[in-house]
Formats: structure tokens, C-alpha cells, sequence
């Protein structure tokens, strides 16, 4: 079986390499065996993770619960919230009441806007204002203060560049452009640090042809 | 007399031995005073705390205390149980409990409990005296948050007067962005060459705030595409984005006074697992050979995936992302990108709307009180004025 | 009713999350909770919609023989096959050593485990092509990205230069430029949450 699963698995990684020439039937056998599976799998491990431990098992037991102990007050009836509002969202299949299916998109879109503007609001001016409140001039450390000046002067251009209402002209506009440049650093070393990664990462894949699969590579 | 000499010579050999076999008596450290329990503040009302004024060995003295040990129990004459251990020097012990009646953590509100604390050196400890009662409860506001409060309030009165002054008709200037002109060149493109506009909304799912932000542009997009008769394709990764962007590209055809043309199949779910979903727009793109490409919303890993075969079918591309790590690839692979804040300026640009121009000079003057903070921040840590640091902290 | 209401939802359920992160009280972080598990649930439901829709979408291209149908009908087999074997009974779909698991194993995790590598020629080809544009900015990009690329190589006499460039390039203009990003970003989520919180943002909820 182990052998079958692996030659299975080393056709298939040469079929989507195979796309590095062109794109070719191999390629689009493997990417629609790929698109199938794929969708296939995530409904199945999102039902038996989320939808079944939430949803199934939490109201069987509060009928449980009600049945046997004859007491109706349980928090996992709650659920059947959630199980309601599922519904809706699929009545969007049938064209006269699909309108319905916006009460539970409003519910995660009003949720998820409420929390956003507290936690950026936090975590990414807050947060970033306090750790670059930092003192320009150190005493006797003139490393330091230059640094300190630089990530000063960084912070400072590379928000005047994200100003919207202001034309990048004069003064203001020889700021904004050492924001961009402070910017461009900052993503030619994104940039150069995932080159690495990429690269092990095909290191990876030539390690399983030609070491797992021909045993070429001990 | 041998003997004698030996029983001489013998005895206090014992004697020394048996003084150094049997363990000295260690000095019992004085007991920590002072123990007071009250409630922790800001929290969910299920957490105690404790302080002492530390033992008189403590660093002095015998200088014996090793650690301190937290006793508490529901009378004070019911026998304690540990709470805890901290060590010597310290005088706070948060007694953190659970809000679940079934785990053995649990800690109600509104309950008494007393405090004692140990004072231990080695094996060997004291006990203070028991401390006042004290019970918990949830508080209706986290002081520690005031910074971020201060945030929300400022910026809504910046957002709701320059939408006000908006509204009323005030004309609000904002700058060109390179990425947001070339839209209608890029859609007039796809007409001309009769090939459809592809439109990724990335990995986001609907409670991301940059898809959401990607809606508001897919929307007028589609209305353009809509007046132009011309196919707009959007492949999504996730069921409800798919759901919000079927509504939303119906509106724009809506509003373009086409809705005969919609065709709800071209707003379609492909999967949602990565690469999967890289797989099949990527097929898409080498088949379809769509004129234009944006990518607009959440991207990862995949980003240069999409953006160089897009590239490879000979597609202008369009990309935003507020993603840092995937920018630098946008860069690299499509003509224009959308950097960070852009792509959620990006609705105001198109729509041209004056409250969402609004909200944008809203935004501009938050990136000015920032500044002004900074610099102002960087004079008093300069001079050692830790009161500005402590402004902007934030308990959680 | 049909965009009164979702709009009442938008901003109610929207303001309690604002609200709550103010208020430790245990009711607020219960119901907090139970928000998140709700959105959990539809969440799932949803995956129902897109289901159908790749059902609908190859199967349409499989009757009107479109170009390429015999790919969608491989699709379509892939994800009912996985289905069936999700769900045979008594057996446990997600334990390893499943049929379901061995799939997964031996199909997916190959092929997404190589279309991850292909990124080593495309970060390639986006460089030559990005650096070939000889612009200022583009030379930026390259110089900063060459200093990081060469940290870990070692190059004799200039290691040690090219080290501290890195590290310097990394802790200094670096996080500089990071943090006037997210900033900026933070302001543009604010701005955009608040837009939904207020019903100016809609477009997500379409029209009538």
C-alpha cells in the first residue's frame, strides 16, 4: 500500500512540475484531481470538527437533557441559534427568499467589523505608537541615536507617504518619497528572506523524487 | 589504663559525630504582616488578589524566605488549601479562578474567601494571620483600556465631521493613485480584446475586513464591466465570500441598468484550501486568458503563484493587499499594487463618494495625530518623561 | 425587512463586540463567545453553498461539452469520492490510517507540497523581471534583498559587513517602514469597520 500511495504521490508531483514547461493534460488531470479532492476533503474534516461537535452533539445532548431530566434550561439550546441562521444562509438557493440569506452574512460581516476596529485600533496604532516612542538622543551611545533617528524618520515618511489629501509636492513631497524608499527596504528584505525559504522548500520536493522515490539519495 | 585512654580518646569522637550527623535547628523565618485580599480589577469577576508586606527575613534579617505560599479557604476556621507560590520579594499573587462550575479551578462571584500566606525557608515555615474576607465580581469597565477608548473617540469625531462637512458638499481633495487609474484602462482593455476580467478576491474569508474592503471595489468594478458588456469572472475561496460577492456583483449590474446580463455561474466557489484554489485560477487564467487581472483582498503564500502566471497569460494586473510579506511579490509580478492602506482608500477613489472621501480625510488627520504623538513621544523619552510611555499602555 | 433588518444586525451585533472589549463582565465574555461559535456554525452551512456551486459550475461545462469538460468531470468525481469516504459508517474519517486520511495523504499533500515549491522558479523569474525595470525604487528592492539573501552565505572577508548590513537593514529601516505600514492599515480597517458599523458600507449586502 505504502509503495502504491508513493509512486502515486511521485506521479503526481511530476504532472504539477510538468507546468513549469507549459500547461499540458498531465498538469490539468492532477489540478482537477487537486480541486475535487480538495473541496471534498475540507467539507468533510469542517463537518466532523466543527459542525458536528458544535452543532449535533451539543443539541442531541440538551434534548438528552430535557428528555431524561426533564429540565429545559440548558445553554446548548443555544445552538439551535446558530443552526437557524445556518439554514438561512442556504435559502439562497431558492431565488424568491434568498434575501433571507443576508441576516446571517450581516451577523459574521457586523461581528467581525465590530471587533476588527477595536483590535487594529490596538494591536496596530496603539501598540506601534508606544514601541516607537523612543528617545532620539541617548547620552553617551551615539549608535543608538542614530538608529533611534532613523526609525524615527522611517515612521515619520513613510506615514507622510500614506497621506491621501495632500499631493506629494515640496517638502511634504520629499518626505513621502523617503517613505517609499524606507518602504522599498522593507520589502526587498521580505523579499530576500523568503527566497530562502522557497528554495528549501523545492530542496524538499527533489529530496522526496530522487531520495524517498528512486532511493537515488540516501 | 590503655582502655581508659581509648574510652578518652573514643567518647568525644562519638560525641562529634553525633553533632554532625543530626541536622541543626534552622531558624523559623518571621511571618509576612499585613495580608490583604480584595478583588482583581478588570476582570470577568472570577479572580482574587493578594498582597502582603514581606516577612522581616526577607532580604534581612535571618534572610532565610525562599518563597512565599498562598493559602486560602472559604472561613477561617476551615482548613486552607495552596492557591500558589511566588518567590521571596514578591508581595502580589493574582488567585485567578475558573467561570466553570465543573472545573476544579472554579472560583464564584460574590462568594468570601480568606487568605493566609506562608512564609517558607526550606522545610520550615511561618504563617501569617488571616486576612480580611474578600469575594470577586466583574467589573463594567477595563480601566486599562482608557488608551484605546480615547482612540475609538477621537477618530469617530474625526470620521463623522469630515463625513458631515462631505455631506454638506465641502470638496475634499485627494491625490492620484497610480493603481486605482488604470482601472478604466484596464476594463476598456478587456472590451477591446473581447476577454473577460478576472477579479480574486484572495484567501479572506467574509470576516476579514480587507475582503470586505475588496467588495466595495469588486462593486464598482462589475458596474463598469456592466456598462461595458463585458464578462467579469471571481473565483472565490470561501462559501460566504462567494455568497457577498454574488449580491454585491449583482448590484453593480444593477446599478449599471444591466441585471439581464448577470450571470450568477461567474461568481463561483472553486475550494478552500490554498493551493487547491491556486490550482484551478491558475487554470482559469491559462484557459479563459483573461485581459485583466486584479487581486484585491487577502493573499499568502500563493501571491506569486497567481501574479506570474497571470503574467505568463499575458494579463494586466492589478494587486492590493495589506498583507506586508506579499508585497514585494505584487511589485515584482503586476503592473500596479495597491500598498497597504491604498487598498482601503481604494473604494473612495473609485466611487468618489464624498462620505467615504470623508472617512478617507478622517483617516489622514488619525495618520497626523499619530505624528504629533511621535514627536511629541520622542521629546519626552528623550527627557525621561515616562508619563507619555504610560499613555499609550494598554492592559489586557 | 429585507435590508432594514440585516442592517439593525450589522450595527447591533457590531457595536456589542466594540462594546464588549471594554466590559470584563463574565456575561459579555460568555456571549462574546457564542458569537464566535455561531459564526463558526454558519460558516459550515456555507460550505454547503459552495459545494453546489462547484457541483453546478463542471457540471454545466460536462452537459454543454464545453472545452475541457473531461477535467470537470474528474473534479467532480474527486470531491463525491472523498465525500463517500468521509462519511462511511463506523469508521473514523479523520484518524490516521483512514482511507480518507491515506487519500488525503498520498494525493494532496504531494501535489500542494509541490505547487509550494514551484514558487522557487516563479521568485525567480519575478526578481529578473522586477529588476530589470532600473528605477530607483527597484534598485532599493534589489540591494536591500541581495544584503538579506547573502546573510547566511559565507563570503570570506565581506561576512562580516554583509552581517551587520543585515542586521542593521533588519532591525532599523526595516521595522521602521513596518510599522508606518500597519499603522496605516490600522487606520484603514478602523475606517473601514466603521463605514459597515454606520450602514455606509454595503455593497456586500447588494440591492433589490
Amino acid at each position: 500500500m505504502e509503495t502504491f500511495g508513493l509512486w502515486i504521490a511521485a506521479l503526481l508531483t511530476l504532472g504539477i512540475m510538468s507546468f513549469l514547461y507549459k500547461d499540458n493534460p498531465i498538469y490539468k488531470f492532477c489540478e482537477s484531481i487537486f480541486i475535487g479532492i480538495s473541496a471534498g476533503y475540507w467539507f468533510v474534516s469542517l463537518f466532523w470538527q466543527s459542525m458536528y461537535p458544535r452543532l449535533y452533539l451539543n443539541i442531541r445532548g440538551a434534548i438528552s437533557t430535557l428528555l431524561h431530566e426533564g429540565r429545559i434550561s440548558d445553554d446548548r439550546w443555544l445552538y439551535l441559534v446558530a443552526g437557524i441562521l445556518g439554514v438561512m444562509m442556504l435559502l439562497r438557493l431558492v431565488p424568491k427568499i434568498g434575501w433571507i440569506s443576508r441576516w446571517p452574512l450581516s451577523f459574521i460581516v457586523g461581528s467581525t467589523a465590530g471587533l476588527y476596529f477595536i483590535t487594529y485600533l490596538q494591536s496596530n496604532i496603539m501598540n506601534q505608537i508606544r514601541s516607537t516612542i523612543i528617545p532620539i538622543y541617548v547620552p553617551g551611545n551615539l549608535g543608538i541615536s542614530i538608529s533611534n533617528l532613523i526609525v524615527f524618520v522611517g515612521v515619520f515618511c513613510g506615514l507622510v507617504y500614506f497621506f491621501f489629501s495632500r499631493e506629494h509636492k515640496g517638502a511634504f513631497g520629499g518626505a513621502a518619497k523617503v517613505g517609499i524608499w524606507f518602504l522599498m527596504i522593507t520589502f526587498g528584505a521580505s523579499f530576500g528572506f523568503t527566497v530562502m525559504s522557497r528554495m528549501s522548500l523545492l530542496i524538499g520536493r527533489i529530496d522526496f523524487l530522487f531520495g524517498t522515490w528512486l532511493g537515488l539519495i540516501k | 589504663m590503655k582502655k581508659t585512654k581509648f574510652i578518652i580518646l573514643i567518647i568525644p569522637l562519638i560525641l562529634i559525630f553525633f553533632n554532625l550527623s543530626s541536622p541543626q535547628e534552622k531558624p523559623v523565618p518571621l511571618p509576612p504582616t499585613e495580608v490583604k485580599a480584595f478583588d482583581t480589577p478588570n476582570d470577568n469577576g472570577h479572580s482574587l488578589s493578594v498582597t502582603w508586606k514581606l516577612s522581616p527575613d526577607d532580604g534581612a534579617g535571618k534572610n532565610n524566605v525562599v518563597a512565599y505560599e498562598i493559602l486560602r479557604a472559604e472561613s477561617p476556621k476551615e482548613e486552607f488549601e495552596v492557591r500558589g507560590m511566588v518567590p521571596s520579594g514578591e508581595n502580589l499573587f493574582d488567585d485567578k479562578g475558573s467561570r466553570e462550575k465543573e472545573d476544579k479551578n472554579y472560583l464564584p462571584s460574590h462568594k468570601n474567601y480568606y487568605y493566609k500566606i506562608r512564609a517558607k525557608a526550606d522545610n520550615i515555615f511561618s504563617e501569617s494571620e488571616v486576612s480580611n474576607p474578600a469575594f470577586a465580581y466583574g467589573q463594567w469597565y477595563h480601566t486599562g483600556k482608557t488608551p484605546v477608548l480615547a482612540g475609538v473617540i477621537i477618530f469617530s469625531i474625526f470620521a463623522l465631521t469630515f463625513i458631515t462637512l462631505a455631506r454638506k458638499g465641502k470638496k475634499l481633495y485627494i491625490r492620484p493613485l497610480p493603481g486605482i487609474e488604470a482601472v478604466d484602462e484596464a476594463v476598456g482593455r478587456a472590451t477591446e480584446m473581447g476577454k473577460p476580467i478576472l477579479y480574486v478576491l484572495g484567501l479572506g474569508t467574509a470576516a476579514d475586513i480587507a475582503t470586505i474592503a475588496s467588495f466595495t471595489i469588486l462593486n464598482r468594478i462589475a458596474k463598469i464591466t456592466a456598462e461595458h458588456r463585458t464578462t467579469i469572472l471571481v473565483p472565490c475561496y470561501d462559501s460566504v465570500v462567494m455568497a457577498a460577492a454574488q449580491e454585491t456583483v449583482r448590484a453593480g449590474y444593477l446599478e449599471a441598468g444591466r441585471p439581464d446580463i448577470y450571470k450568477e455561474e461567474n461568481v463561483f466557489f472553486v475550494t478552500s484550501m490554498q493551493f487547491a484554489y491556486v490550482a484551478g485560477v491558475n487554470g482559469l487564467m491559462l484557459r479563459e486568458k483573461p485581459a485583466t487581472n486584479f487581486y484585491l483582498g487577502k493573499f499568502y503564500a500563493e501571491s506569486l503563484l497567481l501574479a506570474e502566471t497571470g503574467s505568463i497569460a499575458g494579463s494586466i494586473q492589478i494587486s492590493g493587499t495589506d498583507e506586508i510579506a506579499q508585497i514585494p511579490f505584487f511589485i515584482a509580478a503586476t503592473d500596479y499594487t495597491l500598498i497597504g492602506e491604498e487598498l482601503y482608500a481604494a473604494s473612495a477613489y473609485l466611487g468618489k463618494e464624498p462620505v467615504l472621501l470623508g472617512t478617507l480625510k478622517a483617516q489622514d488627520w488619525g495618520k497626523a495625530v499619530v505624528i504629533i504623538c511621535l514627536i511629541l513621544g520622542a521629546l519626552a523619552a528623550s527627557f525621561h518623561f515616562q508619563f507619555f510611555l504610560n499613555l499609550f499602555r494598554v492592559q489586557l | 425587512m429585507r435590508r432594514t433588518l440585516p442592517f439593525a444586525l450589522v450595527t447591533g451585533v457590531g457595536f456589542f463586540m466594540l462594546v464588549q472589549y471594554f466590559v470584563p463582565k463574565e456575561e459579555f465574555e460568555i456571549a462574546y463567545e457564542w458569537i464566535l461559535d455561531w459564526t463558526i456554525v454558519i460558516g459550515c452551512f456555507a460550505m454547503l453553498l459552495g459545494l453546489w456551486s462547484l457541483t453546478r459550475v463542471n457540471i454545466s461545462k460536462v452537459q454543454r461539452k464545453t472545452p475541457g469538460w473531461g477535467y470537470s468531470l474528474i473534479a467532480i468525481a474527486g470531491m463525491v469520492f472523498m465525500l463517500l469516504v468521509g462519511f462511511i459508517p463506523g469508521q473514523k474519517s479523520l484518524e490516521r490510517g483512514s482511507t480518507f486520511m491515506l487519500l488525503f495523504e498520498y494525493i494532496y499533500i504531494p501535489i500542494q507540497a509541490t505547487m509550494f515549491s514551484l514558487l522557487a522558479f516563479y521568485i525567480a523569474s519575478a526578481a529578473y523581471r522586477a529588476f530589470r525595470a532600473r528605477t530607483v525604487l527597484a534598485t532599493i528592492l534589489l540591494l536591500s534583498a541581495i544584503i538579506i539573501m547573502l546573510r547566511l552565505v559565507p563570503l570570506g572577508p565581506l561576512s562580516e559587513i554583509n552581517q551587520w548590513l543585515a542586521n542593521f537593514i533588519l532591525t532599523v529601516p526595516n521595522m521602521a517602514a513596518k510599522r508606518a505600514f500597519w499603522i496605516g492599515v490600522g487606520l484603514g480597517v478602523t475606517a473601514t469597520s466603521l463605514k459597515i458599523l454606520l450602514g455606509i458600507e454595503r455593497t456586500y449586502m447588494g440591492r433589490d
